[in-house]
């Protein structure tokens, strides 16, 4: 994990690439108890909605962008994840999630690292996009 | 000009309660199987212990995750045919140990409209404290939702 004081403005957190899985979709609307038939494990449903395929929920996407982070700066390091869902994201493609820091400050004796996350695809297509706000160790 | 929105504003000041949930070992372990969280905090006691907690933790977003099992009722917006879920923010406050007992607290946030280049769309958000068996806060969650002419 990064000291403050080894952080620059402007540093990349990740890039990080992950495919959201049928399995792992599955699995996660289980934990979740999505209401079934849905979007997100049945094709009929997400063709319905005007979608091209299944797709990954917005809160798995929120998951997968906390874990950038928490395996960036340690498991109780995010103060703030803010997330808009930009377009659907489709299951079994690539997907690659990164950062870039965009603030450093002290704040009430914690060292705060602000940034712009954003998980995109192999076309360039911004899926998910936001704001976080991560508490690290200074030395 | 703002646009004049119809929905049953007699919601706001509302709380809606809902929980408690059990944040056991098996909630956790699927929650991270799903999302091939690895981190050793949220996978073990050994692990938690070592990065400096009294035992296994949660991910920081699985507060988001029960959200939605807060039965919510609905706004009523005279407005769009199709709803999609639009954002959410976390603002993780105190650690969630595996054994907790979690309460949560939903209220109507805000309603608001928004034009840019696809056309208008018609925000609803939702606000979620969530609490633990000793009172304390642990999450701040926000969901916001979009109807869509």
């Amino acid at each position: 994990m990064p000291y403050y004081d080894e952080i620059e403005l402007g540093d990349e957190i990740g890039p990080v690439e992950k495919v959201a899985t049928d399995e792992e979709v599955a699995n996660f609307c289980d934990v979740w108890g999505a209401p079934k038939p849905n979007r997100f494990t049945d094709p009929d449903v997400a063709a319905k909605a005007g979608m091209p395929g299944t797709i990954v929920p917005g809160i798995m996407t929120m998951a997968m962008m906390a874990q950038l982070l928490t395996d960036w700066g340690g498991p109780g390091s995010i103060k703030d994840l803010d997330l808009v869902f930009r377009q659907p994201v489709p299951h079994n493609r690539p997907l690659t999630l990164a950062a870039t820091i965009t603030d450093l400050r002290e704040e009430d004796g914690e060292n705060l690292v602000e940034c712009d996350i954003l998980m995109t695809g192999t076309e360039g297509e911004r899926y998910v996009g936001g704001k976080a706000i991560v508490v690290v160790a200074g030395r | 000009m703002a646009m004049e929105l119809e929905y049953d504003r007699s919601l706001y000041g509302i709380e809606h309660v809902a929980g408690p949930f059990e944040i056991t070992d098996e909630i956790i372990d699927r929650a991270n199987s799903s999302t091939g969280e690895t981190g050793p905090a949220f996978i073990s006691d050994a692990g938690a212990k070592e990065a400096g907690y009294r035992g296994r933790i949660a991910p920081p977003t699985l507060c988001c995750i029960l959200v939605r099992q807060v039965s919510l009722p609905d706004v009523k917006v005279k407005f769009g045919r199709t709803q999609m879920h639009a954002g959410q923010r976390v603002e993780p406050k105190a650690p969630v140990y595996a054994g907790d007992r979690l309460t949560a607290s939903s209220h109507l946030k805000d309603v608001y409209a928004k034009t840019g280049r696809s056309g208008t769309m018609v925000f609803v958000v939702w606000e979620t404290t969530f609490t633990n068996q000793d009172g304390q806060v642990v999450a701040e969650v926000q969901e916001s939702f979009a109807k869509r002419e």
